[in-house]
């Protein structure tokens, strides 16, 4: 659905130098996958994610989105009704006071008939469990719940693909699971596209594959067991790698024949139980 | 103490003038306002009177709001009211204090202004208790775009109104961290002179407007990702459709503005 070739992007810093943020970036994003892109801080995951929609344009190399070059700026529109994105800070991107309005906001853009803007909208709160916050005002919701309704407004332009930029970031613990769990749900029964950047590694578990940024390239990448047992590599780059999977390789460090590709709590206990 | 502010004037509940288009309300709140002034004799402020008295009823707003709703010109309708008596000419002295001479003539000028600022006040309550500001910036929307051909931007002022309405509470409640940061490491709004007191502010306003700019790019980016580019080819969810109702009303606006005229040119 999404290829990336070769991809690059330069900007100028406060001294006017140029600084390369992505470099030699080659992916593909299959249809209805979920995947994790992980990074440190300014390793360029969010520059990334910003390509996927045509908001930055490749300075190198060339980003299609089902068949449509970001580069030509007559697929601009389409390109962002197939690909949807919900940012960081659930305040900063809801527009309307009332939260249906805001759901609306996306298909009004697109000159969809009344009717159809209304069942769109209905579907899209539904999927997120906040059918029953139609009438709120955003501003007296909590930050899980706002960050689903931002979730709810781009569902409403009905993309195949969703990249979330640290949607959790700004969230406490409940509403982290709210999204973890939303999210699951709109690749498990809507068959989505998932594109999902984050720094938090429980996060990234959920993932069919995790895509490791460092410097602007990407690092490393595979499944969430192949990625999480490279403990020494994540901690290399600033990332912090599964619990289980850190006593598991100072375990085995110390002698102990444990199996190298361990990673969640409970695989650990059972390779220590016997 | 911020959450107290009173943002808009909307309460919430159900009649047959809540049911109307805002548009509708808009305009008659227009015409009953230029109905004020074609009023001159108490005979025709009479009939203003017993119009917007019944309006109220039919809005069946509680009548505490709307007496609050003077609260912030009743000083003004005094001064108003005792600039006029002391110092219009007039003929027929009733009263006389050292230099100051009341007449009957001045009085009755600023009784008169005094309830033109009453009923103005009264009149345009109702259109604001009624209507919620998200319903009332379509009505705009809609009211302005005969006027897009002269180059009044109509999208752009609603969708200014709506992210306006969207982000005060916001930026409220951000304020009030700011308030709360700034006295924790010290700092004091509540002692000195009136001047000592505007730079103390100048510490809550920064930081207030860096966010603000910050938050209104973040703002941008995330509605250009979701596809806006104008108000161009755009459809809404809720249409304004003008009902039996909303031309029953309009009609009794206008009739009333009509006799108003009447009663001061006609005979």
């Amino acid at each position: 659905m999404i290829y990336l070739e070769n991809l690059k992007h330069v900007y100028k810093d406060a001294e006017g130098d140029d600084i390369t943020a992505l470099d030699e970036i080659d992916l593909h994003i299959k249809k209805g996958e979920f995947v994790a892109i992980i990074g440190a801080n300014g390793s360029g995951k969010s520059t990334l994610a910003r390509h996927l929609n045509a908001l930055l344009l490749p300075d190198g190399g060339k980003c299609t989105v089902a068949g449509l070059d970001t580069a030509d700026e007559k697929n601009l529109w389409e390109i962002r009704q197939h690909v949807g994105m919900v940012f960081q800070n659930p305040d900063n991107q809801i527009v309307a006071s009332i939260v249906e309005e805001d759901v609306a906001f996306g298909p009004e853009n697109l000159g969809i008939e009344a009717g159809e803007i209304r069942r769109r909208v209905d579907k899209a709160l539904a999927a997120v469990d906040m059918a029953d916050y139609a009438k709120h005002a955003p501003h007296l919701l909590s930050g899980g719940q706002k960050q689903r309704v931002a979730i709810a407004g781009v569902l409403a332009i009905a993309p195949e693909c969703i990249v979330l930029d640290e949607p959790t970031a700004m969230l406490d613990p409940k509403g982290r699971r709210e999204i973890i769990k939303t999210v699951k749900k709109l690749k498990e029964d809507y068959g989505m596209t998932i594109v999902y950047i984050t720094h938090n590694m429980t996060e990234a578990m959920e993932a069919d594959r995790v895509i490791v940024m460092d410097k602007g390239k990407i690092s490393f990448s595979g499944t969430v067991r192949e990625v999480f047992s490279r403990v020494t590599d994540l901690e290399k780059l600033g990332l912090e790698a599964p619990l289980a999977a850190k006593i598991a390789l100072e375990l085995r460090k110390a002698g102990a024949g444990l199996k190298k590709d361990i990673i969640t709590d409970e695989e650990l206990a059972e390779a220590l139980c016997r | 103490m911020l959450k107290d502010i009173t943002l808009w004037q909307y309460f919430p509940g159900d009649s047959f003038i809540y049911k109307l288009d805002p548009r509708t309300k808009i305009l008659a709140t227009f015409i009953y306002i230029v109905a004020i002034f074609f009023a001159y004799d108490p005979a025709s402020y009479a009939v203003l009177i017993a119009f917007a008295a019944f309006v109220i009823g039919a809005s069946r707003l509680p009548i505490w709001l709307v007496v609050k709703s003077l609260k912030p010109v009743w000083l003004i309708a005094i001064i108003t009211l005792l600039v006029h008596m002391l110092t219009f000419p007039g003929e027929n002295v009733i009263y006389t204090w050292s230099v100051f001479k009341v007449t009957a003539e001045g009085l009755e000028t600023g009784l008169k202004m005094c309830l033109r600022l009453i009923l103005l006040l009264l009149f345009s309550s109702v259109l604001t208790f009624t209507t919620s500001p998200i319903v009332l910036t379509d009505g705009i929307e809609s009211l302005l775009w005969p006027f897009k051909r002269i180059g009044v931007p109509a999208h752009e002022i609603a969708m200014m109104m709506t992210i306006a309405l969207r982000f005060i509470p916001t930026l409220l409640e951000e304020m009030e961290r700011i308030i709360k940061a700034q006295t924790a490491r010290g700092a004091d709004f509540s002692e000195g002179n009136f001047l000592k007191r505007l730079k103390g502010m100048l510490p809550i306003l920064v930081p207030l407007f860096v966010s603000a700019f910050r938050r209104a790019d973040e703002l941008a980016i995330a509605m250009e990702a979701r596809c806006y580019r104008g108000g161009e080819g755009r459809t809404a969810m809720h249409s304004l459709i003008y009902k039996a109702r909303d031309y029953a009303s309009l009609a009794i606006v206008i009739i009333l503005a009509a006799v108003e005229a009447f009663m001061r040119w006609g005979a």
